[in-house]
């Protein structure tokens, strides 16, 4: 709804001058914030800054715009609910939070988004939608002090409004190990294996960051832009995928405010079924958490990690993201410090991270199943 | 001319883009940048799936996944531990008409990376336990594309539309002509068709140009294929003229996609150009065009509705494509004709045609935003044979642009009584 118009602009006229400036903007949401982008030439700047300072207190949520944006969402839902796998994360998500919010798909349940009222949404926007509890964050081509005014001319008129906010609760652990299984009529059969992770600003998520490499490959930092290193030689592709169980496995770990969880997603081949692929999967954490860790794969991880800050850096945007992401979970030196910080972590440290998050005792595993039998499984 | 806010000297162009030809055929291209402590390049040979025998569909594709399981120097484990242990990737897959490839390393582990590069296009062993892992690998892929309604639309779409040319083939290939790919028919693809004749390589980020040619040079230049073929030549295609229409049951998905479209000029033609900034106006522009307006904004319909106009070398599409409810399916086809025929019927406005223009002069300095979109820009330029000025000619080339030449472009390629519709989803 925020690109819907505001009392100054309509949202055509908006989306129209960011584009004829050549460049582009749009909106994405996580779990623990709503973030708005513009990538535009340097000489736009202010356009760009007009446009976020008028929205952040003046967006009209008309009630027709309201119900022909809801269909779109719905249909943005449809889209995603076409994928198995989509529909299992889900199951897995709401499997390892019980009552922190980090339980709910970011998009909505298909109920809630028919529920929700325009005044939901109004009610939402004016409260969390304040310059006090907003983060700007400008990358690339510009003149520092120019733009200090620039955002003192759009944003300090703003009234000053207190942000009235419900803490969640952090779940710090998975309280025991749980198997969601889901059937449908997909063909081929899916894992997920979920963790709970340290939040980002824990110490231990970078000993984290380090045994995700290692199992699984390291995580792109690239947001926007492209570029990631191959998982080929992490442990779980060794043993599972050229050991033929699976057709592929990566792994997913994010930086969050609260405690998250760290995601392993495994496409079983036809001839193994999960729980021949889980049997294997359990034995290589079970290999991981009791032999002791190579040098060689610690100092790969490293070096995955500065090449990853370096791919990571390439595209401006991205660089705007990650000191923005950093801030809102530690401070933006999280990220610009990030490569010391993983080299700071010892053997020691992984061995201790793993064994006690890697718990197969607090874990969640979610299994996909054609509901026909027609994969082995 | 409209408003510009750079110098399209600060382009990059001939005086600054270092491009060299080697008597092998083959062509080096990059564009430093001091800053970047990363390296990003991409390349390509000229043999895609165009040149799959009969019956052996997708045999291009399964070549370019077997590359990286193993060379003469390095087996699999070997040379995925050296390209991983410096963080490096180097990714290729196969398109009709070449084998593409790009990759990134930290710039002190370029001449490592080279070497790999050069070992996997030019050495690759072909191992008996890889080839079957990827085989089986391939038929997940299959399964999984089976019940994807986006893919599956793409295929019937292609199935339609191009009929017997070779495009009509997805470039994966089909689940019963892979599993007839045997090694020998790998070892022969390889042995006709690779080698350095036509082999372009772009690099861009923190090298240096003459340095990186030299080394090159030094790994590239002893790469001689005595043997190696030309692509067989792309068939002559003619544009159909009915239309066509085809919905591939899917059951049980939320979603369908749907593809409705028609031919279109060569990539970076001068009425490419002319047909780019009508699509932009009709299914790009701020929120995906009129299209995007019609579809979504208005109606409510999708949660992406646009356009999109292939650049290719060969015969190539001008579409319009939507995620919509299966109950809605029919109603944005009609919301659909509605904006094609709108686009067919009167010249863009004059404040729609301003817009577009600025937006490709104000892309221009955005392109360049990172060093892999470097790259993939001078791949380009060789690619379709452009001028090394091209960027910096292209504002003279924008400005002279009318309405009356988009509505001219517009005639002549899309033909409301010959749409190629395609499909995917459950029963409407």
């Amino acid at each position: 709804m925020q690109f819907k118009g505001t009392s100054n602009y309509s949202g055509k006229a908006m989306e129209n001058a960011i584009a004829r400036t050549g460049g582009y903007s749009n909106a994405f949401t996580s779990p623990d914030w709503t973030a708005y982008f513009q990538t535009l030439p340097s000489s736009a700047l202010e356009t760009a800054l007009r446009f976020e300072a008028d929205r952040m207190v003046n967006s009209l949520y008309d009630a027709v715009e309201v119900e022909t944006e809801r269909t779109v969402i719905l249909s943005e839902r449809e889209g995603n609910e076409n994928d198995p796998q989509f529909l299992l994360s889900e199951k897995v998500q709401q499997a390892a939070f019980k009552q922190h919010p980090y339980r709910n798909e970011v998009l909505g349940s298909t109920e809630d988004l028919l529920r929700l009222t325009r005044d939901d949404l109004y009610q939402h926007y004016r409260n969390y939608y304040q310059p006090s509890n907003a983060l700007l964050c400008l990358a690339g081509s510009f003149d520092e002090d120019a733009a200090l005014k620039l955002i003192e001319k759009y944003f300090s008129p703003i009234a000053q409004t207190e942000t009235i906010r419900s803490t969640p609760t952090p779940e710090n652990e998975i309280a025991q190990a749980e198997k969601v299984e889901l059937l449908g009529p997909d063909e081929v059969n899916y894992i997920q294996i979920a963790w709970r992770s340290p939040k980002a600003s824990d110490p231990d998520f970078f000993a984290y960051t380090l045994i995700e490499s290692i199992l699984s490959g390291p995580s792109t930092l690239n947001m926007f832009g492209s570029g990631g290193i191959g998982n080929r030689t992490s442990r779980l592709y060794r043993e599972l995928v050229e050991n033929q169980f699976a057709a592929s496995v990566y792994g997913s770990l994010s930086a969050s405010i609260d405690p998250g969880i760290y995601t392993l997603y495994i496409t079983c081949r036809d001839d193994h079924s999960p729980d021949e692929v889980i049997a294997r999967f359990n034995q290589v954490i079970d290999s991981f958490l009791n032999q002791e860790l190579s040098l060689e794969e610690q100092e790969t991880a490293l070096k995955q990690a500065r090449a990853n800050f370096a791919y990571s850096i390439d595209n401006i945007t991205n660089q705007a993201f990650w000191v923005g992401y950093a801030q809102s979970f530690a401070g933006y030196d999280w990220f610009t410090n990030y490569v010391e910080s993983l080299r700071q972590v010892t053997r020691e440290d992984i061995t201790r991270v793993a064994r006690h998050y890697l718990d197969p005792a607090r874990r969640i595993t979610g299994v996909y199943r054609n509901r026909d039998g027609v994969s082995n499984g | 001319m409209a408003n510009m806010s750079f110098s399209p000297t600060a382009l990059p162009g001939s005086d600054t883009i270092f491009r060299k030809r080697f008597p092998n055929g083959s062509t080096f291209l990059a564009y430093p940048n001091s800053t970047s402590p990363a390296v990003f390049f991409r390349g390509y040979l000229p043999v895609g799936s165009l040149s799959d025998p009969a019956g052996k569909n997708g045999l291009a594709n399964f070549n370019a996944g077997m590359l990286s399981t193993g060379t003469k120097q390095h087996e699999f484990r070997q040379l995925h531990r050296l390209l991983e242990s410096c963080g490096a990737s180097i990714s290729i897959s196969a398109g009709a008409l070449a084998t593409v490839f790009s990759g990134q390393c930290l710039k002190e582990d370029l001449p490592l990376i080279l070497a790999l590069l050069m070992q996997m296009l030019s050495e690759p062993t072909f191992p008996q336990a890889h080839f079957e892992r990827l085989q089986q690998q391939l038929m997940t892929v299959f399964r999984i594309q089976s019940q994807d309604t986006t893919e599956m639309a793409s295929q019937a779409f292609d199935r339609l539309y191009y009929r017997d040319h070779p495009y009509a083939h997805p470039e994966l290939g089909y689940p019963q002509t892979v599993s007839t790919i045997c090694r020998e028919d790998l070892l022969e693809f390889h042995a006709n068709y690779f080698g350095p004749e036509g082999l372009v390589i772009a690099f861009a980020g923190g090298m240096e140009s003459e340095k990186t040619a030299a080394l090159f040079e030094q790994i590239f230049s002893n790469w001689n294929a005595p043997s190696q073929q030309k692509q067989v030549d792309l068939p002559v295609w003619h544009p159909h003229k009915q239309a066509m229409r085809e919905h591939v049951v899917i059951p049980e998905k939320s979603q369908s996609d749907l593809i409705i479209g028609t031919s279109a000029p060569v990539g970076m033609s001068q009425e490419y150009q002319l047909c780019a900034l009508g699509n932009n106006i009709l299914g790009q522009f701020g929120m995906m065009g009129r299209i995007g307006e019609s579809v979504r904004e208005r109606s409510g319909l999708a949660y992406y509705s646009a356009s999109t106009l292939g650049a290719g070398l060969g015969p190539t599409t001008w579409k319009v494509v939507a995620g919509v409810n299966p109950n809605n399916l029919d109603k944005a086809i009609r919301k659909i004709k509605e904006e094609l025929s709108r686009f067919i019927t009167e010249p863009v406005t004059r404040e729609e045609l301003e817009d577009v223009k600025q937006q490709a002069l104000g892309q221009l300095p955005i392109s360049l935003e990172s060093n892999s979109g470097i790259a993939r820009l001078l791949l380009s330029l060789e690619r379709f044979q452009l001028s090394m000025d091209y960027l910096r000619e292209l504002p003279a080339v924008l400005e002279a642009v009318t309405a009356e030449d988009i509505l001219t472009c517009a005639r002549n390629y899309w033909h409301l009584d010959s749409l190629v519709i395609a499909s995917a989803g459950s029963t409407p």
